[in-house]
């Protein structure tokens, strides 16, 4: 079965409503329909005969929420009622049976606790359970994330049968997970989806905006499945008659939909009027032109101007990145993320190889964290196919592949994954012989690399050439060179191109200038993506101004918007007559950090932890303790002790320096919970005070916990509860310790728990704050 | 719409007594524009006819059942209530994880403006729906977990009004509702006057080592 075939007449008609027509026969409200395959399958099979007889080509079996979780208090499985439910659905006399697969009903990670592994398991298991259908609906989605794991086990485990997708948007053009139109287009057609569309959540008037930005981003046919008008808030009933349903699907065929049905409040006698007006039409012949663009699930980035990659998530020379890698200090590269992002990137590289660690893992976790906390798209910089195809895999949109080049292998090895997982992909124009000196080389290379891409099935527009920035000092001849191949690729290929810059300047004085110079140079010959350091205002503004006089910025808007203001004020001088420890008292991150770096010249590392961080620190707390200050001036003192601390900490990796260590702590939120700023205020605490924290996060299963304290032999053990049904986790972790870590002394907290309920359960203190933890920490830990 | 948080609510959830400093209020600038200019707030709500039981209080036409004294305490005379879901989106957990990570402050006032929006954002929706009925009388909003009404009631609750689908608010195994930031509750209504009491601290789980009671004070 194609999607060639299944359109082979030109439009395709669906069914409509299942869950309406079950509560017109009686269903209530908080039923499971998914059991009436086996209580009552003529009854459904009568549903699906009924859309057949008013039009239908394909009917959904009734499996929308068929899926372990949902049905695990059924007392039936997938494998009994999917096919049951096909199998009801291919009595009705269809001529297409789609399997119809609903969200899990679950949120992922991080906003849920689902993560993108086990979506993927229980989406697998129910294609394998399906694989009697024709074809494969995923509907009603509104989390790209899910949607992604849908996909890929239906590719991986469906059998070759085509792969639909609908997801649910509201007025704004976002789904409620805030995925958008183009997104959900360039993530889903990259992935292989067979036909892409939208259903329920709106009437059909209200998703025809959406419906022709659909139509605008893809070249998948499209699907309109809309509900029979907006329900009414009170009673959940909608309201369209079957003509003015039908009516509405003129528009939706002008813009170029093929495939339609209908949803919520929509019966056979709602497609019998569409499938009519529908088949009276001619089919509209589109022929979109969808632009070089990456995204993640919620920002779409056109490659239509110069857009800056940020290229700090990087531990070539940085002994402090690496510091971080080996340590799993995933909040570090978080920080790098969001500074950059700040200071002006589109695009964020994340490159976290380092011989000493498994890079697939931290690809993994660093790729995990990263898509949590912003929006910009990634770049997968790596030179494992291993680690770049877990990122791929576990990546929230369509992002771009750093690199490919044109050596044999290289193609054989990367191109297929970009291909697999419809990302962009840069091409080195390097390959067995090295770099080319000449334009022409580059060319020729880049041309080659073009061409693997476009034999895989890649689009022209999602390969984007590096020419190869050379040492000035080293390469005088060859920066002209770079250039030249950079304008015709450009050019003759058409192809978006990229360059690291900052490497021109390598073993020269007044590098920033070298560098920005260099930079105006390569955006004037063509270069669409710049791989900076965007924290370097010159060489940002150097974008801005470029955009503003090649005319990208129209009426220097973003330009304006940036520099139009009062002259930045000059960096504060830091605070005169200001000691560390008022700092610290005062809360002030920016002052706190300024104060250390002048006092590291001549106070050693540790002294100024001792006799000036924490002094301040338990200041702070007393101050607390005794009610003279109140939880945010004790956050916002730990916060500004943070900032000193990361100082101390870069210091002493540059000197090679053993970090600061006190004794380890592990934390976490136990199982089930998902509260953390409490948990997060202790550590940030914790660390200021030297100790080592292994924080572990949110929703950590026992066992976790355990490793975690055998492995890194700490002695305490911190573990938060926020909920009353989460307390039971709290025990059996604290149960799961006295077994296989009996040295390692544990101490809780959380808004449920008190003193006597600590100790009932089996710990050893109560924490009632983070001071508390705190004084804890030093009784247990002596010295 | 919501336009400007309640300042002084997500003050005194973040624990400050007292004015707050310069630098706390411009932080508060920052993380209050941040979150309105983020979340998009929504709630779904279905009317159904009670039917008081031996063994529960049932929303008729679903399958869910309401159970404990509190919530017959809460329900009685009302032949019908309101129940209702309201979220700010997962877009309020992302800022809240983003201002975290940024500096722990900002996470910690984000997540507590959070929780003041969500508070003012039910206020608002209980209006619109109340303004439907006029002629009914309502009781105060009551939530699954207070008292001895289960937390474990939120599945079927959910379902009862298609919430996942209608404002993507999910219910986690421990019960917890996701986003974060959501809310589920039932208003009773009543052609004959009812006691509108305020939410106290007799239903509350948390009232025997409540911070505000320790100090004399109440949480709203």
């Amino acid at each position: 079965m194609t999607m060639e075939t299944l359109l082979k007449s030109g439009f395709l008609i669906l069914d409509g409503g299942m869950g309406t027509m079950l509560q017109a026969n009686g269903l209530e409200a908080g039923g499971v329909p998914e059991l009436l395959n086996l209580t009552n399958p003529d009854g459904i099979t009568a549903i699906h005969r009924a859309y057949v007889q008013a039009g239908s080509d394909v009917v959904y079996s009734n499996t929308f929420g068929c899926n372990r979780l949902k049905m695990a208090k059924t007392g039936h499985s997938v494998q009994e009622l999917i096919p049951a439910a096909i199998q009801n659905a291919r009595n009705s006399g269809a001529s297409f049976v789609a399997q119809d697969i609903g969200p899990i009903g679950q949120l992922l990670e991080p906003t849920g606790t689902l993560t993108f592994e086990e979506a993927y398991d229980i989406f697998r298991e129910q294609i394998e359970a399906g694989k009697d259908a024709d074809l494969i609906i995923i509907e009603t989605m509104t989390d790209l994330y899910e949607v992604r794991a849908a996909v890929l086990a239906a590719k991986e485990h469906g059998g070759g049968r085509p792969v639909c997708v609908t997801m649910s948007f509201e007025e704004n053009g976002r789904t409620f997970t805030g995925c958008e139109i183009s997104a959900m287009a360039l993530t889903l057609e990259g992935l292989g989806a067979d036909a892409i569309g939208v259903n329920c959540s709106l009437g059909p008037e209200e998703l025809l905006p959406i419906v022709q930005e659909l139509c605008r981003w893809t070249t998948l046919p499209v699907i309109v499945k809309p509900n029979a008008g907006l329900p009414d808030p009170a009673t959940n009933a909608y309201h369209f008659d079957p003509a003015r349903f039908a009516a509405c699907m003129v528009p939706f065929v002008e813009a170029g939909a093929v495939i339609f049905g209908g949803c919520c409040g929509t019966t056979p006698d709602h497609i019998r009027a569409a499938a009519e007006t529908i088949r009276s039409l001619i089919p509209v012949k589109r022929t979109p032109v969808i632009p070089a663009a990456v995204c993640s699930a919620s920002r779409t980035v056109i490659i239509d101007q110069p857009r800056i990659i940020g290229e700090r998530i990087n531990p070539t020379g940085k002994k402090r990145f690496k510091q971080a890698l080996i340590e799993h200090d995933i909040d570090y590269i978080l920080g790098q993320a969001i500074q950059q992002t700040q200071a002006g990137a589109d695009l964020l590289d994340v490159n976290v190889g380092l011989p000493e660690i498994d890079e697939t893992e931290m690809m993994v976790s660093a790729v995990k964290a990263l898509q949590g906390i912003t929006d910009v798209p990634l770049q997968l910089d790596t030179t494992d196919p291993a680690a770049l195809e877990a990122g791929l895999r576990i990546y929230n949109g369509k992002p771009i592949v750093n690199s490919v080049n044109g050596e044999a292998k290289s193609l054989a090895s990367v191109l297929p994954l970009v291909k697999k997982y419809g990302a962009a992909v840069v091409g080195l124009t390097l390959d067995e012989n090295g770099i080319p000196k000449t334009a022409e080389g580059r060319f020729e290379i880049a041309k080659r690399i073009l061409d693997h891409a476009l034999s895989l099935g890649i689009r022209r527009e999602d390969v984007y050439i590096d020419c190869l920035t050379l040492t000035a000092s080293a390469e005088q001849e060859g920066v002209m060179q770079t250039l030249s191949a950079l304008r015709r690729v450009k050019e003759e290929l058409g192809l978006c191109t990229v360059l690291g810059v900052s490497n021109i300047s390598f073993g020269l004085p007044n590098r920033e200038l070298v560098n920005q110079t260099f930079l105006t140079m390569a955006l004037h010959a063509g270069l669409d993506l710049p791989i900076i350091n965007p924290n370097i205002d010159s060489m940002t503004a150097a974008v801005r101004t470029y955009k503003l006089l090649a005319n990208f910025d129209h009426n220097a808007v973003d330009f304006i918007a940036h520099y139009g203001g009062e002259a930045p004020a000059a960096a504060k001088p830091a605070a005169q007559n200001m000691t560390l420890g008022e700092a610290v008292a005062a809360g002030l991150r920016h002052e706190a950090g300024t104060l250390t770096k002048a006092m590291l010249s001549d106070i050693p590392a540790m002294d100024i932890v001792n006799d000036h961080l924490i002094p301040a620190l338990d200041k702070a707390g007393v101050d607390f303790e005794q009610g003279r200050s109140f939880l945010p001036q004790l956050i916002s003192s730990a916060s500004a002790a943070q900032a000193a601390f990361e100082v101390i900490k870069t210091a002493l990796c540059e000197e090679n320096a053993a970090p600061v260590n006190r004794g380890c702590i592990v934390l976490a939120t136990v199982k089930g919970d998902i509260h953390d700023i409490g948990k997060n205020i202790v550590r940030i605490l914790l660390e200021n005070y030297g100790y080592q924290v292994i924080d572990l996060g949110k929703d950590v299963p026992p066992e976790a916990v355990c490793e975690a304290v055998t492995a890194h032999n700490a002695p305490l053990a911190g573990l938060s509860a926020l909920m009353t049904t989460t307390l039971p986790a709290m025990e059996e972790t604290i149960r799961l310790l006295r077994e296989r870590c009996p040295d390692c002394k544990i101490v809780v907290g959380g808004a449920v728990l008190t003193a006597e309920y600590a100790a009932k359960i089996g710990a050893d203190f109560y924490a009632k704050d983070a001071k508390e933890t705190v004084d804890i920490a030093k009784q247990v830990i002596a010295g | 719409m919501l336009t400007a948080v309640d300042r002084r609510q997500a003050f005194r959830y973040m624990g400050l007594h007292g004015a707050p400093s310069p630098q706390l209020l411009s932080l508060a600038d920052v993380c209050e524009k941040a979150l309105l200019s983020v979340i998009r707030p929504r709630y779904v709500h279905r009317i159904f006819p009670l039917v008081h039981r031996e063994d529960g209080i049932l929303c008729e036409g679903s399958t869910l059942l309401l159970t404990g004294e509190d919530i017959r305490h809460h329900l009685e005379g009302c032949d019908r209530a309101v129940l209702f879901c309201a979220t700010l989106s997962a877009a309020a957990d992302a800022q809240i994880r983003m201002q975290q990570q940024r500096e722990i402050t900002a996470g910690v006032m984000a997540d507590a403006m959070a929780s003041a929006l969500i508070e003012q954002f039910c206020d608002q929706a209980e209006q619109e729906m109340l303004a439907a009925c006029p002629d009914a009388h309502a009781t105060w909003r009551f939530s699954p977990g207070y008292g001895d009404l289960p937390l474990s009631v939120q599945p079927a609750f959910l379902t009862a009004i298609d919430a996942e689908r209608r404002t993507g608010v999910c219910v986690s195994e421990s019960g917890i509702l996701i986003p974060r930031k959501s809310v589920t509750a039932i208003i009773g209504l009543s052609d004959h006057p009812v006691q509108r009491q305020k939410r106290g601290c007799a239903i509350c789980n948390m009232a025997a080592h409540c911070p505000y009671r320790a100090k004399g004070e109440h949480c709203k």
